[in-house]
């Protein structure tokens, strides 16, 4: 009997069926791009983290750096140049990386473990509470978002501290929208309902059914509040309200590199600006390709 | 009703928040006596302005004033009432933000057709990276490189558009126009067209498509009579949503071109902690908000026959 039916399995499939996170895996890895954005993210970051630290270059110590030569064209001994300031060009790069990354990917996660809880909670209550959180949302969303930044930050001030809560507390509203669509989609389901008429309560069903069943949503979203997070910390950058000097990010340094553009000082401007925009590119990149390999419909059934 | 509610909780928070500030909502005080600093003068100072009530007694003459009168107090900075700034400087970034939206309407929703139609080939693949990349691009830096192309490279355009506060500037002297409402219509068409897009080609997908083509129809047909109008609903929604976006983007460009408007005033009104202008355009910008989500609804009606049959009940 067991002999019978374990064969009749096998007629119709050669192997046994592939696991779904090895499907979604080779989706993923099918897309070159995405891969190719991997690698760049992952290789900047760590650029970012260890380069100053290998190859010290003088960032932060301004009388030495105005004994430097200002403005310089890259040469051999400066790869990309020097700045207004005297600093080195490519050692900035990586400096300021490290603050843009950190405070990009702080913002972004806060963002989104907020929007998360925030979107189950309203989306799998319901009812006149979901309408009033939704409505919350509303008013938010129809406050300009960099006004709003302007605003906190000439009352918070701006540590990178405040920085980071700043962005990451006032980017979840999007989030929070997106998750509980899903809640809400969820929450109707058979499965949900069944565990709901089974007794079990709704933080349960938010954790056991809800939560697992959006997480894919929850990712996607993630990586984009990622790349928004880096892009507005730029916007606040070149408003001159990012990080303060001595330190910097990549938006006060481009801020500072376009001043210069006039004079033909190319180098304090596009190395930045290209390694800026391809961060963003592969982040959102990954995102799109992360929603595809979660996408049910490409999976093969 | 909703609206209502929404407008409510805005005026809320952006009232509460100057009280977080140091020295709370005297913080303006501070910055505005200068040398003469001493409890008394702060005191007198914040007198004159009304900030020595209750912050609920404040809340609701604002709320009385914003509402029935259409008041929202004076600057503490400028010698004008925040209406009459509003008046001065909104037409100014109404009419830029408003031709970049027509503009960026007219060419994002061709494109994004035309790109679902041409999927994976060469031309869908080099618009998906330009707009990549133009949406990775920090705004700043877009214009500021149109400005060096256009004023030191190739000077044949204005750089920047005529100072001073007249409101049909920008049919006077359109030419001066060109550089920032098309920084700022580049800006939007990079996200818009992407959504396009994506959802035209998820209508692509659905069986009244398949039915239509096996019917005969030509896919030139089906792109405009079935696929075209079954994605115009998403994109009316998400046009209505990008009004404060719309406002956020002038800000910068306003900004960078030196176009004195509503972006500017906000900028120097929350450096100076001039809360009253800051207050006001916040409240302002949230109105034109929800007057957007408004009219996308309206439109959504008229588009899509379904959602009228179930309003009407």
């Amino acid at each position: 009997m067991t002999a019978i039916s374990s064969e009749s399995i096998h007629i119709g499939t050669e192997d046994a069926p592939v696991p779904m996170w090895r499907q979604r895996t080779k989706i993923f890895m099918a897309n070159k791009l995405a891969i190719a954005s991997c690698v760049y993210v992952i290789v900047l970051t760590l650029a970012c983290f260890l380069v100053p630290h290998l190859h010290p270059t003088n960032q932060t110590n301004q009388a030495v750096a105005f004994g430097t030569p200002q403005n310089t064209a890259p040469s051999s001994h400066h790869w990309l140049g020097t700045d207004s300031s005297g600093y080195d060009v490519l050692g900035r790069i990586f400096f300021g990386g490290e603050y843009s990354l950190i405070l990009g990917f702080l913002a972004g996660f806060i963002t989104v473990v907020v929007g998360t809880l925030y979107g189950m909670i309203s989306g799998f209550l319901g009812g006149v509470v979901d309408t009033a959180m939704m409505r919350l949302i509303d008013a938010f969303l129809s406050i300009p978002y960099l006004f709003l930044l302007i605003t906190l930050i000439t009352i918070f001030g701006r540590s990178t501290t405040f920085l980071i809560a700043i962005i990451g507390f006032t980017g979840w509203w999007g989030n929070a929208r997106i998750i509980r669509g899903d809640a809400l989609l969820i929450r109707n389901l058979d499965y949900a309902k069944a565990s709901t008429s089974m007794g079990a309560n709704k933080w349960h069903v938010i954790r056991r059914h809800v939560f697992p069943n959006s997480i894919s949503n929850i990712v996607t979203v993630a990586t984009f509040s990622v790349a928004d997070a880096i892009l507005f910390l730029s916007a606040l950058g070149f408003l001159g309200l990012g990080i303060q000097t001595p330190e910097t990010d990549w938006g006060t340094m481009l801020q500072s590199g376009t001043s210069q553009i006039q004079n033909g000082y190319w180098w304090e401007v596009f190395p930045v600006a290209v390694v800026f925009i391809l961060i963003v590119v592969s982040i959102n990149y990954i995102g799109d390709a992360l929603r595809d390999a979660f996408e049910v419909r490409l999976l093969e059934r | 009703m909703q609206s209502a509610f929404v407008l409510a909780i805005i005026i809320v928070v952006t009232f509460t928040l100057p009280y977080f500030q140091p020295h709370g909502i005297y913080a303006p005080a501070y910055t505005a006596l200068g040398s003469h600093i001493n409890a008394l003068n702060v005191h007198t100072w914040a007198q004159q302005h009304g900030l020595t009530q209750s912050y609920f007694v404040r809340l609701l003459k604002y709320a009385d004033q914003l509402i029935f009168h259409f008041n929202l107090g004076h600057s503490f900075k400028q010698s004008l009432s925040v209406n009459s700034i509003i008046a001065l400087y909104v037409p100014r970034t109404v009419w830029l933000a408003l031709s970049a939206l027509i503009f960026t309407t007219v060419i994002a929703i061709p494109l994004g057709i035309f790109q679902a139609s041409r999927r994976n080939t060469v031309i869908d693949y080099a618009a998906t990276g330009t707009a990549f990349v133009l949406y990775a691009m920090p705004a700043f830096l877009l214009c500021i490189l149109v400005i060096d192309a256009f004023g030191f490279h190739w000077p044949h355009l204005p750089i920047s558009p005529p100072s001073g506060v007249a409101p049909w500037a920008i049919f006077t002297d359109p030419k001066a126009f060109i550089l920032p409402v098309g920084c700022l219509t580049l800006l939007s068409v990079a996200g818009l067209s992407r959504f396009m897009r994506g959802t035209v080609l998820e209508v692509l997908v659905q069986d009244y498509v398949r039915t239509a083509r096996a019917k005969g129809c030509s896919s030139r047909r089906v792109l405009w009579r079935h696929a075209f109008r079954n994605a115009l609903g998403p994109i009316v929604t998400i046009l209505g949503l990008s009004i404060p976006g719309l406002f956020g983007g002038a800000l910068i460009i306003e900004d960078v071109f030196n176009y004195s408007g509503l972006g500017v005033q906000t900028i120097n009104a929350a450096v100076t902690l001039d809360v009253p202008t800051v207050l006001g355009i916040t409240v302002l910008v949230a109105v034109f908000t929800l007057l957007g989500n408004l009219m996308a609804d309206v439109a959504l009606g008229l588009i899509d026959p379904r959602i009228r049959i179930e309003g009407a009940r």
